[in-house]
């Protein structure tokens, strides 16, 4: 009798193991080149699309079909393009038409007020030249200003 | 509020040799609602230093230095206090003490008056 020592027996049962590996690899009908797996299970080539097939579909009514599609789509997006633009052209207008009233009315705000050297104007020494009439005036004019101003 | 400019009128009125002047900052100055404008007033017209200008501040109740504004009866008193030549101003203030209507205007220009005395 022959003895059978732990190592031989673990050696004969990866042996065993192996070859059987080597069958099963052998039998599958996979044909799946990258043995790409999907939960533990192989995926078989059924799975893959076959794209020879769908080529052979596309029949010359469908070639239509797509370039019709296309065109339409093309023809949208170019009407989209076309409102965008007027619609920024009318708000560009508008704006410009905005600034224009409000400059014209700084203009005229502008055109109404008077220039004058009030550092001189409202000199003591040459207010205290002026006569006391005009000094009045004057001054009911800067009271009349601050009243309205409290 | 033009600060300046007001000043500067209400400055020039007061420094104008025209007694019209003084009539000007009477009718228009110490009527003013504004404390600022009432204060320039009286400062301008206590400057003057004029018996006609002194007689508005201290013999018209709510002018001056009876103002009912603190600050610019304060002001009217601490000008009145400046003064180089008091003369006048206490011969008004005395003036005031024995002849004036009103109680008021009598007891401030009495107080007014201590003032010049412990001043001068």
């Amino acid at each position: 009798m022959q003895k059978i020592s732990p190592l031989r027996s673990s050696i004969e049962a990866f042996n065993k193991f192996k070859s059987l590996r080597k069958d099963k690899t052998q039998k599958s009908p996979s044909t799946n080149p990258f043995g790409i797996a999907f939960k533990g299970t192989v995926i078989q080539m059924d799975v893959f699309e076959n794209s020879n097939s769908a080529v052979k579909e596309n029949s010359v009514s469908e070639k239509f079909k797509n370039t019709g599609k296309l065109l339409a789509s093309a023809w949208v997006s170019t009407l989209n393009k076309f409102s965008s633009i007027k619609t920024n052209a009318i708000a560009f207008g508008n704006k410009l038409k905005d600034n224009s009233i409000q400059l014209y009315k700084k203009a005229q705000e502008l055109a109404n007020t008077k220039i004058e050297f009030d550092v001189f104007k409202y000199n003591v020494s040459n207010l205290q030249k002026q006569p006391v009439g005009v000094l009045r005036s004057m001054l009911c004019e800067e009271l009349k200003g601050a009243a309205n101003n409290e | 509020m033009n600060n300046r400019r007001i000043k500067n009128i209400i400055e020039a009125l007061g420094k104008h040799k025209d007694e019209e002047s003084i009539e000007v900052l009477n009718e228009l100055g110490t009527n003013c609602p504004i404390d600022e404008i009432r204060e320039l007033t009286s400062k301008a017209l206590i400057r003057k230093n004029n018996r006609k200008s002194l007689e508005i501040i201290i013999t018209n109740k709510g002018k001056g230095i009876n103002d009912l504004s603190a600050q610019v009866a304060m002001c009217s008193i601490n000008e009145l206090l400046a003064l180089k030549d008091k003369k006048d101003a206490i011969e008004i203030l005395d003036n005031t003490i024995e002849k004036h209507a009103e109680k008021e205007v009598q007891d401030t220009a009495r107080s007014v008056r201590a003032l010049m005395a412990f001043s001068s």
